[in-house]
């Protein structure tokens, strides 16, 4: 079977055709001719390609005939168009611009009301080309009033549903509703929650505002022209939510088993002021209204920010203390200072101290007095409960040469905060700072309370504690071990992705939580390889990416139907197989450097994402982008046959000698084996004395004729054609055609990991533009020296590719176990990829009676 | 009718406190040829898994290290898995569970009813537990694969074994 038929010429009776030897799949050899047969076929494909061509438009783009599609249509017609303020590169363009928004704010804690009581002078700066007659301020806490749209559209069940857990009725079953939810009804029920907007002025005069919802628009006396300034008041108080109550990401947390009377506290301030809605180049104002999963998009400013919060508190905050004299002790302010120079953390305020102060309470107030720089949001906790220590992290050169890293919790996350968080705050900065930009402020903060993780400028809020035993110790399992460093390393490494590279989380939650679960994941197998952390490589994707019912991960993120894997498992994936497959390591790795590095401080939206890591990196990613962020498909490359072919060498010689081996190499004929076992008589045998030529000479007996036709042959070749002849001949090469079928729909690289006969092993990557005019089906030919035969080949021999199904990747087949014959295995070998395995196995034959 | 309602309204267990879990189990029903067997896999995060054993009153929950949690937990997920064929319960056996990654992985089979048969499913996996949880169920365990999902309340249904 020929891969290529040369015949262009008429005066070229036949150029070199390659035939099967059929180690593979003989049932597939077809001779020669069939190719002159195969010629008008192939005429008519391409005619009928040429018609079906049709013309193209920027946008709509649709193949009305036929069934082709292009997974190389490059995206411009689905990107927006560069502009000066975004270029085509995907940096920010020469006249890129962004708002700033400065804060001075005095908040008090009224602790036994649990009610915050503020000021907000707020300086606003028009860097726009825009003239603004208003501007939008964020209220998010206002997605707690009773009447909010967050509440109004909360379903009773369905997807995507916070809050605590309902059931709707279904068949003869009744609705449910937890303990949880009642609570929650009751807690909306008794308090006012949302802003109590008091005053809004500017230079003595009030401003009109409009609160829509989680929106205020605040109109100007007089137009705010470009490069501008506005500085306005806003008097506010709010009533704070008991977070596990309301399930915020914030709010308080009561331990009524305090040893003081009443119990005690940890307040999480975060979303507890007015924030300026973001003005862009690409959306104007957003307005989008907080339902509560569309996390924020902000501007970046400088805050002085005030808190007066009982005595005996201790205040972890994005910024740094401004006042230390005034609120700490002397003995705190000397461990701060030692811990600055310490190679592990040290005690500010110890276990045995804030045992003592959570047994008291507070003799009147304090004023602790925070400043942050250049933050796109400002967060803060305050308790009597609070341990807290410190460590210094040093990075020579960068802004910011030691970055305090700290850690403050009660006693509740015991050791497991003591030994595990500020070592992963600490650890995170390493690993981060190596794929983006030195870590850009002076702090970095882990506070334990209510929310399970939660990231803001310079402090992370992170949920796993200990479990008190009876005999008064604390005590911890692996895997809340795993999950605090986990979402230690997680959520401080949100300060560099968005809290530095400020992409909007209200539209796109895969921006910066696919960036962080894929550096999380690298800074956790750099933590301890063995470690089972969260699942956010290729092949844990699997089950969920041929799943149906999904949307593509460019979905606005309050209606994306399943945010983990979606906007942080796949997107994560997504990146490993970039960097460690298609792109590599160094050039991957320097794009993404070069992303963070564009976009520090600056707000990038997807096409920026996308054309950064496209030129820095020297790849066309156009088709990877729209497979995995644009589309649902999945990955599964089946290796459907391997040909093997050898080269007719012409000389009727060689290759009719080939052909009578190639026959005898043929199982005998049934029906001849059965004549013979039965001895049936055979005529010819009988009758030995009558022969005739035919006798003598089979069908490969070389005649006169055949010699001359080949003579005829080499002299019709060009010079260079009888070299390249000659020399294919005297190689004698093994030539093997590969057919591949794309069954997943998503067009990927394809991964050979090749096994010859003589034991060597050899790898290749065939790139995925391979299946650029046909996306279904291709073949492909390799070409291996004489002597160096292929005994099997497997596609992606090491699961980087998210390929669903792994018996087609085989060829020769082999069967592969299921996960359940695996399992049973008492020595399984067969997958690899297993961090922890058998010993502690459930084999629960006691228990086969009830299932 | 509302008054039925409410009369039918009960309560779901008390949920922990943690939060941060991914709320989605999957499991991937598929007919083993060689074996002749339904295979049932479900995959939970581990975090999820452990979160949820506390909820159900296992003070000292530990998915990794302690067999007794593991167990507990599998026969909870067993429990709340229902499948049907015919019209008649699938025994599904329990097998046991592994850790892999950051999920763990719980193995039930049956005699298998073959392929093009129908299966009724209802997978209730943590759907007492929060309310965002998310079950989808693979039938099929390569590319072709059709998938049902079931959230909190929602009633059986049906699918074709692959």
């Amino acid at each position: 079977m020929a891969m290529v038929h040369p015949c262009k010429r008429a005066r070229h009776v036949c150029k070199p055709c390659i035939i099967v030897a059929g180690l593979f799949h003989r049932s597939r050899a077809q001779p020669c001719s069939i190719f002159l047969k195969d010629k008008p076929l192939r005429l008519i494909a391409f005619l009928a390609a040429l018609l079906l061509a049709s013309p193209t438009f920027a946008q709509g783009i649709e193949q009305t005939k036929g069934d082709f599609e292009d997974k190389f249509r490059q995206l411009d017609e689905v990107l927006p168009t560069p502009n000066v303020y975004r270029n085509a590169s995907g940096a920010p363009g020469h006249e890129y611009w962004q708002q700033k928004a400065d804060y001075r704010i005095t908040a008090t804690l009224d602790e036994d009301a649990r009610r915050l009581t503020a000021t907000a002078t707020i300086t606003y700066t028009n860097n726009s080309p825009d003239t603004l007659p208003w501007i939008w301020l964020q209220l998010d806490q206002n997605i707690f009033k009773s009447d909010s749209m967050s509440e109004l559209t909360n379903t009773f069940g369905g997807p995507g549903r916070r809050g605590p857990a309902v059931s709707a009725a279904s068949g003869g079953e009744p609705a449910q509703l937890s303990l949880e939810e009642l609570r929650r009804q009751q807690a909306m029920e008794d308090n006012t929650y949302g802003y109590d907007i008091n005053r809004v002025t500017s230079g003595g005069r009030a401003l009109d505002h409009t609160i829509v919802g989680t929106l205020m628009r605040v109109d100007l006396a007089r137009a705010l022209r470009p490069g501008q300034s506005i500085t306005f008041t806003i008097d506010y108080a709010y009533n704070v939510v008991e977070e596990n109550v309301i399930f915020a990401r914030s709010g308080y947390e009561h331990f009524p088993d305090d040893p003081r009377e009443g119990g005690n506290d940890i307040f999480l301030f975060a979303q507890w002021f007015p924030r300026l809605v973001a003005y862009s180049d690409y959306e104007g104002w957003h307005n989008k209204e907080f339902l509560g999963r569309g996390e924020f998009t902000l501007e970046f400013g400088n805050y002085d920010v005030s808190m007066t919060v009982p005595d005996d508190h201790i205040v972890s905050s994005t910024g740094v203390l401004a006042n230390p004299t005034a609120v700490l002790t002397g003995a705190q302010r000397q461990r701060l200072a030692q811990a600055r120079n310490a190679d592990s953390p040290m005690f500010i305020v110890t276990p045995q101290e804030a045992a003592a102060n959570e047994a008291t309470g507070p003799t009147g107030t304090k004023t602790w007095r925070f400043t942050a720089d250049n933050v796109r949001d400002f967060a803060w906790a305050s308790s009597r409960k609070f341990i807290w220590d410190a460590q210094g992290h040093r990075q020579p050169g960068a802004e910011n040469p030691v970055v305090m890293a700290m850690s403050f919790w009660p006693k509740e996350g015991g050791d497991l905060w003591r030994k595990y968080s500020t070592a992963a705050v600490v650890h995170t900065m390493k690993v981060y700072s190596r794929f983006s930009f030195d870590y850009p402020y002076p702090t970095a903060q882990s506070v334990n309370g209510p929310v399970g993780g939660m990231e803001y400028p310079m402090i992370t809020f992170n949920g796993p504690r200990t479990i008190l035993q009876d005999d008064g110790t604390r005590t911890y399992s692996e895997s809340e071990k795993v999950f605090l460093v986990g979402v230690v390393i997680h959520e401080i490494g949100h300060i560099y992705f968005p809290m530095t590279v400020n992409s909007d989380e209200r539209q796109w939650t895969w921006m910066d939580e696919g960036i962080n679960s894929f550096l999380d994941s690298v800074a956790g197998y750099e933590w301890d390889p063995d470690m089972p952390w969260t699942r956010s490589l290729p092949r844990d994707l699997i089950p969920y990416m041929t799943s149906q019912n999904q949307v593509p991960i460019m979905t606005q993120s309050d209606s994306v139907l399943n945010l983990g894997p979606n906007a942080y498992g796949k997107p994560s994936a997504a990146y490993h197989i970039l960097r460690d497959t298609i792109i590599g390591r160094e050039r991957f790795d320097f794009a993404l450097r070069e992303y963070a590095r564009r976009w520090k401080f600056k707000r990038p939206t997807p096409s920026d994402f996308f054309r950064t890591i496209e030129e820095a990196s020297g790849t066309d990613l156009d088709w990877f982008w729209r497979g995995w962020f644009y589309t649902t498909d999945h990955v599964d490359i089946a290796l459907d046959s391997i040909y093997k072919l050898r080269l007719d060498t012409k000389n009727p010689d060689i290759d009719l000698a080939r052909r009578r081996q190639e026959l005898r190499d043929e199982p005998e004929k049934v029906g001849v084996r059965l004549n013979r076992e039965q001895n049936v008589p055979i005529w010819v045998l009988e009758n030995p004395g009558i022969t005739d030529f035919y006798d003598e000479n089979d069908q490969f007996t070389v005649t006169p004729k055949d010699r001359k036709s080949y003579e005829s042959f080499l002299e019709g070749l060009e010079p260079w054609e009888r070299r390249v002849f000659d020399r294919a001949v005297e190689e004698d090469k093994n030539y093997y055609v590969l057919s591949f079928s794309n069954k997943g729909g998503l067009v990927m690289p394809i991964i050979l990991g090749m096994t010859f006969a003589d034991g060597t092993s050899e790898r290749m990557m065939i790139p995925a533009e391979v299946w650029r005019r046909n996306p279904h089906h291709v073949s492909k030919l390799l070409v291996f020296d004489k002597g160096k035969e292929l005994a099997e080949v497997v596609v992606d021999p090491d699961w980087e590719t998210a390929d669903a199904d792994i018996e087609n990747n085989y060829y020769p087949r082999r069967i592969i176990d299921s996960r359940i014959e695996a399992f049973k295995r008492p020595d399984p070998t067969s997958r690899t990829g297993r961090d922890l395995m058998a010993e502690v196995l459930v084999r629960d034959e006691e228990d086969e009676g009830s299932q | 009718m509302i008054a039925r309602l409410i009369a039918a309204l009960a309560l779901l267990l008390a949920a922990p406190l943690a939060a941060h879990q991914q709320k989605i189990a999957i499991s991937i029903l598929s007919h083993n040829e060689r074996t002749g067997m339904l295979e049932v896999v479900h995959q939970v995060p581990l975090h999820d898994a452990e979160h949820a054993l506390r909820a159900l009153g296992v003070r000292q929950a530990d998915i990794i290290n302690d067999t007794e949690s593991r167990r507990a937990f599998a026969r909870y997920v067993a429990d709340r898995f229902e499948l049907a064929a015919g019209g008649a319960q699938v025994r599904l056996a329990l097998l046991g569970s592994e850790i892999e990654g950051g999920g763990l992985y719980i193995y039930q089979e049956a005699p298998s009813p073959g392929r093009g048969a129908v299966l009724t499913v209802r997978s209730l996996i943590l759907t007492d537990i929060w309310a965002r949880q998310e079950n989808r169920v693979n039938f099929g365990d390569g590319t072709e694969v059709e998938t049902l999902i079931f959230r909190a309340g929602d009633p059986a249904r049906a699918g074709v074994l692959p």
